[in-house]
């Protein structure tokens, strides 16, 4: 599904050419679930950032489905992003003026789906917020906003979603219920999951751990538990 | 469609209700000024032929050619010919030199004669407006004649040879403000009794005109292509009159109030579109992570492009209908206020104001929000996930010129008027420039000693000049707002002030000339005993013009000029009167009196109007001979003057030194203000001094000041929709850094600073800005309003000191109490409530 081959980033300081991420080699199959992890500032969201499309490597590849997304301009990327990409992130980056069914199905609609309003409807469903179609994100608790983002990820039936510290705005329990909804979701849907985190325990779920240290892929195992 | 589908989500979250009103206020302000101005246009066309009871006329000492006639009737031109002159009337033993003026019988072309049943009818329901000349046989006369004859309507009176019945009162005809009446009462008859009356002899003084009027199925063409072919016809003696001509008086009051309608509206639009720009800049960043999400699930750079495109052009359609709508309602409004001097008829407005509304909203959101909006479809995606990334925004300059481009494109097709584009603009161009310079150095003056002062004010000032940038914008768009109200303000309060000056309650209405020595005593105890107060007396002397250098003036010269053919009034100062302007050559003090040009040639120096001095072709250093009742003195020009109008004091043609003219017999005149119910002193005046000359004005004067009454109340409905506009900006502006005060204000309040330091340090930040705002706002208006009033209005430049200490004291207590007011919310909510709905 995803294969990266010897992705580095650079970027250029006031004091020097600053090396991010260095060397990264990387393959995700199908369905597989990754956890990128590794301190503040080692490079995990830049590394996430790559791998979906949204930024561009230095040097290296990076191929989704067999297409070389590095060799891309920023329409191409954004071609297959639209076909296979979803995300999940930390502010969960809803719009404040939309309601919680407009918020999910907006990809859909942006997407041309007919029936998008349905879908969503579905979705928030099962992300258990059906009572709460109407309501807009600010009389949404963090829990609940975070579960319509998730609604709205997998409302567009992606092949990979990638989740940048999905439960790192909510505090412990409410966290735990996002991830377990997250993978139980990721599971019946059979999506490609890479998430970025610095909770073991969560990275712990998934079933390949790439841990990273300023810029340095330092261990990619198998995760302990799945 | 989604964009459509997206615009009414936006719209319900609140983002586009700044720009849609912002729109919606530029379209309504254009639009109800176009209505306005181009009905009211029409409407004076008509009005204005009114005052002339034609489109055109020629008049002429010689009655009109038969040849004009002719072709007139081919070409389907309505005409009418008119002949004024004086001439003794009787009744029995009473007698009267009456201004007579015959017509024909479709007389008048234009406009309407009023007449009634009754002498001296001041009540409407008596008087009886009519498109109708008396029958032959018949008269009409002034309410006066009949004491003055001591007769009844229905009486006969002697005119000429003539016998004729008075049938009806003439109360006022519609050209009758343009001819003031010379020689006692007014008589209207038919055109085909003068050869019964046989006052016409060869030498006679006749006044002709020859009136014309397009037919009523004629759309302009006919009537052009015939006044065009009778100006190659014209002869010396002729003089094409324009309905505009015929009332000048009015039509600059009423041009200058157009001016400022159009003033007023520019302003408005100006305003309106800041509003707009700073509108869009606030809804641009608030899309911005909105169009990263959009990219990150794949949307192309394009199809946001498109996305907003459709977007702001349904906006700009809807919210253009909206003004257009708006703009006709407020027209209407304004249509109230200047209703009762405007014909019932009002004639419907084309389609060009509509066009010119319709195309304000698209070119406002062509110029100011698709710059504001450029950049969004370049935002990288990455801003998902990192805040720090945002796309540049197109250049502040480029967006400036785009702007400034925008307003000039706007103020220029609408007011048609390069001055007043220029003047706006420039005093833009001032405001704007300032703001930059000084701005930037009030800030860091502010910065630097706000080191010294409490923690409110170090905090304040501190975030200014942190927040440079944003400060900087929200102090253009203050002081432009706070500027063009000062500028509209201004510029109307002395329009209205000069109008009030001219027009005062007892402003003279009246001039009595040609009072002799020994009739002076008498008259001045015949006004004193109708307790009326004359403008002080003047002397003069009446002489005839008969040598140009030496020579008789020749025989086409003096057909064409009536001053060549009657006694000239001469009179003589040492100062320059009130009002008169030296054009050309010098006045005369004592010093040159004395010196050796006059006195070595042992002409005497005369000062003479610019007009008169043009159409007799005459220059300094020309001599002139004057005949004063047989006994003939030479003159030398050494001024040509021009004289103001408007004051309603005697002016004269003709000016000499003290010294000169003494010797000579004099007579006197003098302006004096009558009110309608002691106007019968005028008829006991005649009656006992025939010879006095009343000129009558009051007439007239009404009509000015009930013009001017009207315009300045629609003056003042205008200024109250600006002062709209200009909230409209001042919300704009402080809305446009809200979110991040209120996200350090939230901040502040967790780390547990009072509500006090917390609106305290709101309030000095943003009456700060107001402070320096209303600073450069005084700086750019007195600059602008020093343009406008010498190019556009003709006033003379005036400081305004006032400006200078309201526009910074109404500046910051306008800009704090908003401020502090959209602010509060940090306050009066819980902090995380705050930092959870930014």
């Amino acid at each position: 599904m995803i294969d990266v081959s010897n992705i580095s980033k650079q970027v250029s300081t006031s004091e020097g050419t600053l090396c991010i991420l260095d060397q990264i080699n990387l393959s995700v199959k199908a369905g597989e679930t990754l956890a990128i992890i590794g301190s503040s500032g080692s490079g995990k969201s830049t590394l996430l950032g790559i791998l979906a499309g949204l930024d561009t490597p230095s040097s290296g590849t990076v191929m989704i489905d067999g297409q070389d997304i590095t060799a891309m301009d920023e329409e191409g990327r954004a071609a297959v992003r639209a076909g296979h990409v979803g995300f999940v992130f930390q502010s969960f980056h809803l719009l404040p003026g939309l309601t919680a069914l407009e918020n999910v199905a907006l990809p859909l609609e942006l997407q041309g789906v007919s029936d998008a309003l349905k879908t969503a409807e579905h979705y928030l469903q099962r992300v258990g917020l059906a009572a709460r179609v109407t309501h807009y994100p600010r009389q949404l608790s963090g829990g609940e906003q975070q579960r319509v983002a998730l609604a709205r990820a997998f409302a567009c039936r992606p092949t990979i979603l990638f989740a940048d510290e999905p439960t790192g705005n909510l505090d412990t329990g409410t966290g735990e219920k996002i991830n377990d909804l997250l993978f139980a979701l990721n599971e019946e849907e059979g999506t490609t999951l890479v998430l970025v985190t610095h909770e073991k325990n969560l990275a712990a779920r998934c079933q390949r751990t790439l841990e990273l240290q300023a810029g340095r892929q330092i261990a990619l195992t198998n995760g302990s538990q799945h | 469609m989604l964009a459509i589908k997206m615009l009414l989500r936006g719209w319900r979250g609140g983002q586009l209700g700044l720009i849609f009103w912002s729109l919606v206020l530029a379209v309504a302000v254009v639009t109800s000024v176009a209505l306005l101005a181009e009905r009211v246009e029409r409407a004076l066309v008509n009005q204005s032929s009114a005052f002339l009871a034609a489109d055109l006329a020629v008049s002429s000492s010689v009655p009109a050619n038969s040849e004009w006639l002719e072709r007139a009737a081919v070409d389907g031109i309505r005409t009418a010919r008119t002949a004024s002159f004086a001439s003794m009337t009787y009744a029995g033993e009473q007698m009267h030199l009456a201004s007579v003026k015959a017509v024909e019988s479709t007389y008048p072309l234009r406009g309407v004669v009023k007449r009634s049943q009754i002498p001296f009818a001041t009540d409407a329901s008596v008087i009886e407006s009519v498109m109708a000349a008396p029958q032959p046989g018949e008269l009409w006369v002034d309410s006066r004649l009949l004491p003055l004859l001591n007769i009844e309507l229905g009486d006969s009176i002697d005119v000429g040879d003539g016998t004729f019945t008075v049938s009806q009162i003439l109360i006022e005809e519609p050209d009758g403000g343009s001819s003031f009446s010379m020689y006692g009462a007014r008589i209207l008859m038919n055109w085909q009794d003068l050869p019964v009356a046989a006052v016409i002899q060869p030498g006679s003084r006749v006044s002709y005109r020859f009136l014309m009027a397009a037919s009523d199925t004629d759309d302009g063409s006919q009537f052009a292509r015939f006044s065009e072919w009778l100006g190659d016809e014209l002869t010396v003696h002729d003089r094409i009159i324009t309905p505009d001509e015929a009332q000048a008086n009015i039509a600059k009051t009423m041009d200058k109030g157009r001016r400022f309608l159009l003033l007023a509206g520019s302003i408005g639009v100006v305003l309106a579109g800041i509003a707009l720009a700073l509108a869009s800049h606030h809804f641009a960043n608030g899309q911005l992570l909105q169009v990263a999400l959009y990219k990150s699930w794949g949307v192309s750079a394009r199809r946001v492009r498109q996305l907003y495109l459709q977007q702001i052009l349904a906006l700009g359609a809807v919210g253009s209908v909206a003004g257009l709508i708006i703009g006709w309602g407020f027209h209407q409004l304004l249509l109230s206020a200047v209703r009762d001097w405007l014909p019932l008829d009002l004639p419907m407005a084309g389609a060009r104001p509509w066009i010119t509304g319709f195309a304000t909203g698209l070119l406002c959101l062509i110029g100011f929000t698709l710059p504001a909006l450029w950049h969004l479809p370049a935002q990288s995606p990455l801003a998902v996930l990192r805040r720090d990334i945002q796309v540049a925004s197109l250049n502040s300059a480029v967006r400036g010129a785009l702007g400034v481009i925008t307003i000039a494109v706007l103020l220029f097709w609408y007011s048609n008027n390069a001055y007043l584009t220029l003047a706006i603009l420039l005093g833009f161009a001032v405001t704007g420039g300032a703001s930059i310079i000084f701005g930037l150095l009030l800030l860091r003056l502010g910065k630097t000693y706000g080191q010294k002062m409490g923690s409110i004010w170090r905090l304040a000032l501190a975030n200014l000049w942190r927040r440079k940038k944003p400060s900087l914008i929200q102090m253009a768009g203050f002081s432009g707002a706070i500027a063009l109200l000062m500028i509209m303000t201004v510029v109307r309060t002395s329009l209205i002030d000069e109008w009030r000056w001219q027009l005062a309650d007892d402003a003279p209405n009246h001039f009595l000339v040609n009072v002799a020595s020994y009739e002076l005593d008498g008259v001045k105890t015949l006004i004193q005993r109708r307790e009326l107060n004359t403008a002080g007396w003047y002397s003069m002397v009446r002489g005839r013009l008969t040598h140009i250098n030496d020579a008789l003036p020749n025989e086409d010269l003096k057909r064409s000029h009536e001053s060549l053919n009657r006694e000239l009034n001469l009179s003589w100062t040492s100062a320059l009167p009130e009002g008169n302007k030296i054009i050309q050559g010098q006045w005369w003090d004592s010093a040159a009196l004395e010196g050796p040009v006059a006195e070595s040639v042992g002409l005497a120096p005369v000062s003479i109007e610019e007009d008169i001095a043009r159409e007799l072709g005459l220059t300094l250093g020309d001599q002139l001979r004057f005949s004063v009742g047989g006994l003939v003195f030479d003159a030398v020009i050494t001024s040509t003057r021009s004289l103001n109008w408007d004051n309603m004091t005697p002016n004269f043609y003709f000016l000499f030194p003290e010294g000169y003219l003494e010797e000579y017999p004099r007579t006197y005149m003098t302006s004096l203000y009558v009110p309608s119910d002691k106007k019968l002193m005028v008829n006991e005046l005649l009656r006992k001094y025939p010879t006095v000359q009343v000129i009558e004005l009051d007439k007239i004067i009404d009509r000015i000041r009930s013009i001017v009454t009207q315009i300045t109340r629609g003056l003042e409905m205008m200024t109250l929709l600006i002062l709209g506009c200009g909230v409209l900006v001042m919300f704009a502006a402080v809305s446009l850094s809200m979110s991040e005060r209120l996200q350090e204000s939230a901040i502040l309040r967790t780390l547990g600073s009072s509500k006090r330091l917390i609106l305290g340090v709101q309030w000095v930040e943003f009456s700060t800005l107001g402070l320096a705002a209303g600073l450069l706002a005084a700086l750019g208006a007195e600059f602008a309003i020093a343009m406008l009033q010498h190019f556009m209005f003709d006033q003379a430049f005036t400081w305004h000191p006032w400006l200078w200490f309201v526009g910074p004291s109404a500046g910051a207590l306008l800009v704090g109490v908003l401020g502090v007011t959209y602010s509060r919310k940090a306050v009066t909510q819980p902090p995380l409530q705050v930092l959870n709905s930014l």
